[in-house]
């Protein structure tokens, strides 16, 4: 039986936490709601380079002492920055978090933005964009996301370079005080933990922190082109395709990912099977489910030889739209076997259950018990699979290529 | 936590790291081949054997298959190494006689010839796949380089011309002589039912008749220097080095990967200090690999083309002020403490103890349990790292692959044989 924990922080953040007594580690995965969706206007980048100079100092700690007393720790500490929030975790032996949280707290409570760390941690940033120029999908998914989805929460959460090299130390501050706050943050350990300790050195960590007035901006703005190429010269053309799916939170949600790992999920998913396994087409073939708050996405995604391309393209696309005809039972249990095992076996990781409690208490305002989750996959059917397709068919397909030619797409998928 | 073990009379291991408390079990087949035990004329073959595995047996097709392991909702996969093929699955506890019945036939596949032809385009694409991406093939090209006319000079992935020219007997003929029983142990993790594994193994493999399956191994004879690959469209430039390390039956072997953590670790490490939080450099790791009969300390760097050459520097500068000054006790102390986590980590995960059990195993014929393995590195010492500087110092013979779209901007390294 699971043990799960909530305690709403004082100060307004949320503690989540799961106590695993079988296992010696524990792991800390702190996100506050400072992702990029908050960059300003020409400023998309600002949440990547703030992410990281918090990093650089913080409390009475410099950037390298604070590192140094987490690795002393033996702790893996990582941060990165999604769409919607900045995330910083950590993993350790179970002994070492009343040690390591206080660290986490100055960091995100106390952080120094040093001057003097500014430029450096700007071109690690340009480095990284950099890098990501040469990863073909990487370069393919950037600009399809950002064309799919309504601005700004299509935007790339490493940021733009153009942009970056014109950011200020002053923009970064700004950010992290209006946006590193306790409303929207979560907290959540998971592993051996101690939970009535760990609520009550949170509290004194966190109790004097204080909110600020930032929201998110609205799911509404505009979307970019539906089609689009980008040239790169690489012996291989990489088509990404992306449609409506509906947010985790909703009552579809189950429907709508089965649906999607039906079609391109696992190795004998519709689109493995016909577009490698039977026509040796390409190397990778794959679908799956996102989700932002309110809006989600089926993302699919393959690459292959320019001279296939065409005809890999044309059978992704047959494929998606024969969806809507129908679900084999034995399809949907294949699906269901994946997922339940996937979710079991997640119990093995304190670091994916950290994360996995909080992003769900972001989609639902709680975190769904193992049981309650295994009873909704099995609730699935192919009756409300078709059901959901039948009203919500894949159209309206946002389609980008990337390599040295354009693919056609046909107009009437891609509106 | 328990270690057992059985061999069939074919000669066919069976081991289980047993753990009754596990959430999984976790089980693969650990065939002992792989780059290096491939002519010239089969180069690549046992990684496209490996996906014609999954390609079915006389009484399976490859769809069946997948489909089966979906089936079971496992999280089912293969690699190719240098040394190794690794078929396994990490599935619920009670799918563990399934799974063996799925993965033990695999190791007879048909090789139907129509199969072998659609599955090459298949690997062709792999390999301009990785052609396409960072680093830009300096890996292979750093490795052949480096061991020269040794086994380990073999790349996993053989090329494009390789591949066109295979026909489906030299992979036959390899199978036949690869997949010998003697050469094969079944590795399982987790919540095992050892009784249950072994009479599984019995029916399901006892009939493999055994062949000799001779490996050559000899004693690596590594080059220095410095290559280029140009790619006039790269934004970054890559760059690949190789040095010797203790190979992998050597009592330093742990010391050395010890050192690579404090050199070159991801974070925290000199050249991470040196290079990353500096902002000279994208990426730059250090890490340790044992081989049968011959060990490297890898090098992998990504940074701006125009500080090629200043980064490359650096890195000599920074191995060569490590080899003359030695580090400090922090420093091992900290690697310690991380790696403790690392394998802490590792073993509460059987997905993780299958690859670490198996290889040790398939290696040494050894086991160790993950506190053994903390055991051993908390009883390393400041001696045993500095001894491994002194025997395979990472500032002498080194050779350095690299791939961007200039090849003018990079020095020469220090190499003793200067090609």
């Amino acid at each position: 039986m699971q043990s799960l924990h909530n305690h709403r922080l004082s100060c307004g953040a949320m503690l989540l936490g799961e106590s695993m007594p079988e296992i010696e580690s524990a792991a800390l995965a702190i996100f506050t709601p400072s992702g990029a969706i908050h960059d300003p206007p020409h400023g998309c980048g600002v949440a990547a380079v703030a992410g990281e100079l918090m990093f650089r100092g913080a409390g009475d700690r410099s950037g390298r002492k604070l590192i140094d007393d987490l690795e002393d720790l033996g702790a893996h500490w990582s941060q990165s920055v999604s769409t919607s929030h900045s995330l910083f975790s950590g993993a350790m032996l179970a002994k070492h978090l009343p040690a390591v949280l206080p660290i986490y707290a100055d960091i995100i409570r106390r952080p120094e933005l040093p001057f003097g760390q500014f430029d450096q941690v700007r071109d690690m940033i340009l480095h990284e964009l950099r890098a990501s120029e040469d990863a073909p999908a990487h370069r393919l998914f950037t600009a399809l996301r950002s064309s799919y989805y309504p601005d700004p929460w299509g935007r790339p959460a490493e940021g733009i370079s153009k942009e970056v090299e014109s950011l200020s130390i002053d923009d970064i501050r700004q950010h992290v005080a209006r946006h590193v706050q306790p409303t929207g943050t979560l907290i959540a350990v998971a592993g051996r933990i101690d939970w009535p300790q760990v609520v009550d050195q949170m509290e004194s960590l966190f109790a004097d922190w204080h909110s600020t007035k930032a929201t998110s901006p609205s799911e509404t703005g505009t979307r970019g082109a539906t089609s689009g190429h980008i040239y790169h010269e690489s012996q291989q053309t990489h088509m990404g395709l992306m449609w409506a799916a509906p947010p985790y939170s909703n009552e579809h949600s189950y429907e709508a990912s089965a649906a999607i790992a039906i079609l391109g999920g696992g190795m004998s998913s519709r689109l493995f099977l016909e577009v490698r396994e039977r026509r040796g087409l390409c190397y990778s073939v794959s679908a799956g489910y996102q989700t932002h708050r309110t809006m989600g996405a089926a993302v699919c995604y393959s690459g292959t030889s320019a001279a296939r391309s065409q005809e890999t393209l044309d059978v992704i696309l047959a494929e998606i739209q024969r969806l809507p005809q129908g679900i084999q039972q034995e399809e949907l249990d294949r699906v269901k076997a994946r997922a339940t095992s996937s979710l079991v076996m997640q119990q093995e990781s304190v670091g994916s259950r950290a994360a996995s409690m909080a992003r769900q208490w972001y989609h639902l305002e709680r975190v769904m018990p193992l049981e309650e989750e295994l009873a909704r996959i099995n609730r699935i059917s192919c009756a409300s699979i078709e059901s959901w397709l039948s009203l919500n068919p894949p159209t309206d397909l946002t389609v980008f290529s990337l390599g040295e030619k354009a693919l056609e797409v046909p107009s009437a998928v891609s509106a | 936590m328990q270690f057992l073990r059985e061999v069939l009379p074919n000669g066919l291991e069976i081991i289980a790291e047993i753990t009754p408390s596990a959430i999984s079990t976790s089980i693969g087949f650990f065939v002992k081949t792989g780059a290096r035990d491939e002519t010239p004329h089969e180069a690549g073959v046992s990684h496209f054997l490996e996906h014609m595995v999954f390609k079915g047996t006389e009484s399976m097709t490859g769809e069946e298959i997948n489909r089966r392991f979906d089936d079971i909702g496992a999280a089912a996969n293969a690699f190719t190494s240098e040394e190794y093929t690794v078929y396994h699955a990490a599935v619920l506890p009670q799918q563990q006689r399934t799974t063996v019945e799925l993965l033990a036939p695999l190791m007879r596949p048909a090789l139907r010839e129509s199969d072998f032809i659609t599955e090459k385009l298949v690997i062709l694409e792999e390999i301009r796949m990785y052609d396409d991406q960072p680093p830009f093939g300096a890996d292979d090209r750093c490795r052949a380089a480096f061991f020269g006319s040794h086994p380990l000079a073999s790349s996993v992935l053989g090329t494009v011309e390789s591949i066109e020219a295979l026909p489906v007997e030299l992979m036959r003929d390899y199978h036949r002589r690869r997949y010998s029983p003697t050469n094969v142990v079944l590795v399982a993790s987790g919540a095992v039912h050892f009784d249950d594994l072994v009479q599984s193994g019995k029916s399901l493999c006892g009939h493999w008749e055994p062949v000799d399956a001779p490996r050559r191994t000899l004693p690596a004879e590594p080059h220095g220097g410095l290559q280029n690959i140009v790619r006039t469209s790269a934004a970054q430039t890559y760059m690949v080095r190789f040095s010797s390390g203790p190979d992998g039956s050597h009592p330093l072997r742990h010391a050395a990967m010890l050192l690579a953590n404090v050199l070159g670790d991801d974070s925290g490490s000199r050249l991470y200090w040196e290079l990353i939080d500096s902002g000279e450099a994208e990426h730059a790791e250090c890490h340790y690999h044992e081989y049968l009969d011959a060990g490297v300390f890898v090098t992998q760097v990504g940074c701006a083309p125009e500080d090629a050459a200043d980064v490359q520097k650096r890195i000599e500068e920074i191995y060569a002020r490590a080899m003359k000054h030695g580090i400090e006790p922090a420093e091992l102390e900290r690697a310690r403490n991380k790696i403790a986590t690392r394998v802490a980590m590792a073993g509460e995960r059987p997905r993780q103890r299958l690859f670490q059990v198996g290889l040790e195993w398939s290696h040494s014929g050894r086991y160790r349990s993950a506190s053994d393995d903390l055991t051993l590195v908390e009883q390393l010492t400041m001696n045993d790292i500095e001894l491994v500087m002194a025997t395979w110092p990472l500032d002498r013979l080194a050779m350095t692959l690299i791939a961007g779209p200039s090849g003018e901007t990079v020095r020469r390294p220090f190499s003793s044989d200067g090609s």
